[in-house]
């Protein structure tokens, strides 16, 4: 019978029921991008378009959002913009069409590096102590196992505002509080966990033979570890270097409550994208796009791992 | 490589009759040595950024400790905060706004990422890329998802209430989601539900394709109808998965923060404080870091309460 | 070993009763019934949480 090979159902559905399946799907999945299709179109509209009623979605596309994001603007009188040297740049250009005058960079781009210096500093560090750390839970008796896997992952179950405050008066005694370290050092302690468990799972699927192998053949531990057990975990690593990357990427509690200037990084700063009057909703949503696109990236990678970073490795399909 | 090289046959032989015996045999540091310098790091840097915080949390909520006033005395007040903290009203119902939140969310994503888990796994031609697709919103920031949807909550202008204009007639101008004591509590809920189905979709996917196929051959050749395999066969084998995104959905949303504080702040009045903004108002607008650090210790004791339950759920999930 | 250890505290038992605890110490922190409910959820969660950590290193 044909059927007993399939996976896991013995009537394969049929073709109707597929499509009527595959419709639903299809509709959920299309309603659920609306709202960052909406954010993506609104990025290109001209500040009264993006509060247009009805909602516009056929409108002249310009670039107010990304120069309101990027630079600071001032009202000025239409005589003295008449003065000026003509516009050397589109923003330039974008501004005096609405009697502004570009003041000057805005904050966005310094946030920005903030985020990626700390998303992958952290990245970085977890990921080495992780791969060290599992390789010896994986490998090795370790007495206590258990419960030193279950604290490392406790840790991570911590509500971050319950760590904050404690957090918040050691960093300000050892002058950490704003600084790109200490928020490195702080998104390390929290990747740590999911580091450890996912590369041990990745790592349990080594198979043995090899490094006992290389020992046999002389190797020590530590070059059996580096020249056969790194090269084989490759893909977990990458793996798993994303997911903290996601994490350290889109954290904001200990963002917004451990840093103010220096070291803050772009999910507190977006809601204090300000416009005349209110939140300048193009500059927030250019904002938002640039901020979510490496993610959309991030999500395609990742797919067929996916499952094993949300149940900590526990589901491999 | 180094300077002696033990015979190949000898450590062969051994190999084969003791893997685990050669191991501890060669030559570099020990295994045990390996085992704690690589463990160490990880250890000592959870000790400092997680456990000694947590140990000084315990420290200041029995004392009376201002962070916004570091030099006036630090008394002692025993179990004082702990016993205002609960039975304080207001914490109270920070915690019935925190249940709402919970059993919503909760309800309305299983239902809905268990009935796209199981349309999902009929295996419609492109389901893969779909599937992707439907994943997205969970990669997402949850504060820039909350600061946004700020945006499509907007009273006339916004999205969210010209669909609803769209679908329902209800004219678009004459609500405002977030403003609203009655619909503040549901823009919550919906936010989360766009955002989080998918996860549940995930889990239960995986659950679903777990179940062996020779188990509906057995049902099919007992003829029981679709619907009783369903009920009998499907959702108690794939409940396990089921629980597990339950209880992990429960943990994260009962500590949820940076949605609700970008999306409504608590707002209108304290409709939709749950418990970690009131605890952020408690400890970084009032500083009453004492009674906050008791506030965050119950929570803290709770959050390990779950945590215990859901690594027994992830070890039943992992043997299958 | 386990044959000198008494039935009833065996550890799928006690691990049952505990959750049993934790679970009713969330309920009685989320419930809108009663308020000394609520004031006693913490000491309820926190024993579960004890008693679990203690048996789970109880023999099968």
């Amino acid at each position: 019978m044909t059927s007993a090979i399939c996976a896991h159902s013995v009537v394969e559905p049929s073709g109707r029921s597929k499509s009527i399946a595959g419709s639903l799907v299809v509709v959920y999945a299309l309603l659920s991008m609306l709202p960052l299709f909406w954010i993506f179109l609104t990025a290109f509209k001209s500040p009264p378009d993006s509060i247009a009623y009805p909602p516009k979605v056929i409108f002249k596309p310009t670039m107010d959002g990304y120069c309101g994001l990027f630079s600071t603007i001032s009202r000025q009188t239409p005589e003295y913009i008449a003065s000026l040297p003509p516009p050397t740049s589109i923003c330039d250009k974008v501004a005096r069409a609405r009697n502004m005058v570009v003041a000057g960079p805005s904050n966005f781009l310094p946030r920005f590096v903030n985020s990626l210096v700390i998303a992958f500093g952290s990245t970085a560090l977890s990921v080495l102590l992780g791969v060290m750390a599992a390789y010896a839970f994986s490998r090795f008796r370790v007495p206590g196992k258990d419960d030193l896997l279950f604290f490392i992952l406790s840790t991570r179950m911590m509500p971050p505002i319950a760590v904050a405050i404690p957090v918040y008066l050691m960093y300000r005694w050892l002058g950490l509080s704003d600084t790109r370290s200490g928020m490195i050092l702080l998104y390390t302690a929290v990747n740590v966990s999911l580091s450890v468990w996912l590369l041990k799972g990745f790592i349990d699927e080594i198979p043995r033979e090899y490094e006992e192998a290389a020992l046999v053949d002389g190797y020590t531990r530590l070059q059996a570890f580096r020249k056969i057990v790194l090269p084989q975990a490759a893909t977990g690593i990458v793996a798993t270097a994303i997911f903290c990357l996601i994490f350290a990427w889109n954290e904001y509690a200990f963002a917004v409550l451990l840093t103010s200037g220096q070291a803050q990084t772009t999910p507190p700063f977006i809601p204090f994208i300000i416009g005349e009057g209110g939140q300048d909703w193009p500059a927030v949503a250019a904002a938002t796009t640039l901020f979510l696109v490496p993610i959309l990236g991030f999500t395609v990678l990742l797919r067929k791992n996916l499952l094993r970073g949300i149940t900590f490795g526990a589901v491999r399909k | 490589m180094s300077e002696t090289t033990v015979p190949l046959t000898i450590a062969e032989h051994a190999a084969r009759a003791t893997p685990d015996a050669v191991a501890r045999q060669v030559r570099g540091l020990s295994d045990r040595a390996i085992a704690w310098l690589f463990i160490s790091p990880t250890i000592l840097l959870l000790l400092a950024i997680n456990i000694f915080p947590l140990v000084w949390t315990v420290r200041l909520s029995f004392t009376n400790f201002r962070a916004n006033r570091p030099n006036a005395k630090i008394l002692g007040v025993g179990i004082d905060n702990y016993v205002s903290v609960l039975t304080d009203p207001d914490v109270w119902a920070a915690m019935q706004s925190t249940a709402h939140f919970l059993f919503w969310t909760i309800l309305l994503q299983t239902a809905l990422g268990f009935a796209l888990a199981w349309l999902v796994d009929r295996r419609f031609k492109s389901h893969g890329f779909w599937t992707t697709v439907i994943l997205v919103p969970m990669m997402l920031s949850p504060a820039v998802v909350g600061n946004f949807w700020t945006f499509l909550y907007q009273p006339q202008i916004g999205l969210w209430n010209y669909a609803v204009q769209f679908l329902t007639g209800i004219p678009a101008a004459s609500f405002s989601m977030i403003g609203s004591v009655k619909l503040a509590r549901w823009a919550i809920v919906v936010v989360d539900t766009w955002m989080w189905t998918p996860y549940v979709m995930l889990i239960c996917l995986a659950g679903l394709r777990s179940i062996p196929g020779y188990i509906y051959e057995a049902a099919e050749v007992d003829r029981a109808s679709p619907w009783r395999q369903f009920w009998t066969i499907t959702v108690p084998m794939a409940l396990p998965f089921i629980m597990l995104a339950v209880l992990f959905r429960g943990i994260e949303n009962f500590k949820m923060f940076d949605m609700v504080n970008l999306l409504t702040n608590g707002g209108p009045g304290s409709t939709t404080e749950v418990a970690s903004i009131t605890l952020k108002r408690e400890a970084f607008e009032k500083w009453r870091t004492g009674y906050s650090s008791a506030f965050a210790i119950i929570l803290f004791v709770t959050v390990f309460g779950l945590a215990n339950i859901y690594v027994k759920a992830l070890n039943r999930v992992k043997s299958r | 070993m386990t044959s000198h250890w008494p039935r009833i505290l065996r550890r799928g038992r006690m691990e049952a009763a505990a959750i049993v605890i934790i679970a009713a110490g969330v309920f009685m922190l989320l419930q809108p019934f009663s308020m000394s409910l609520y004031t006693y959820s913490f000491v309820t969660t926190l024993s579960g949480t004890a008693l679990f950590t203690v048996v789970s290193k109880f023999p099968e």
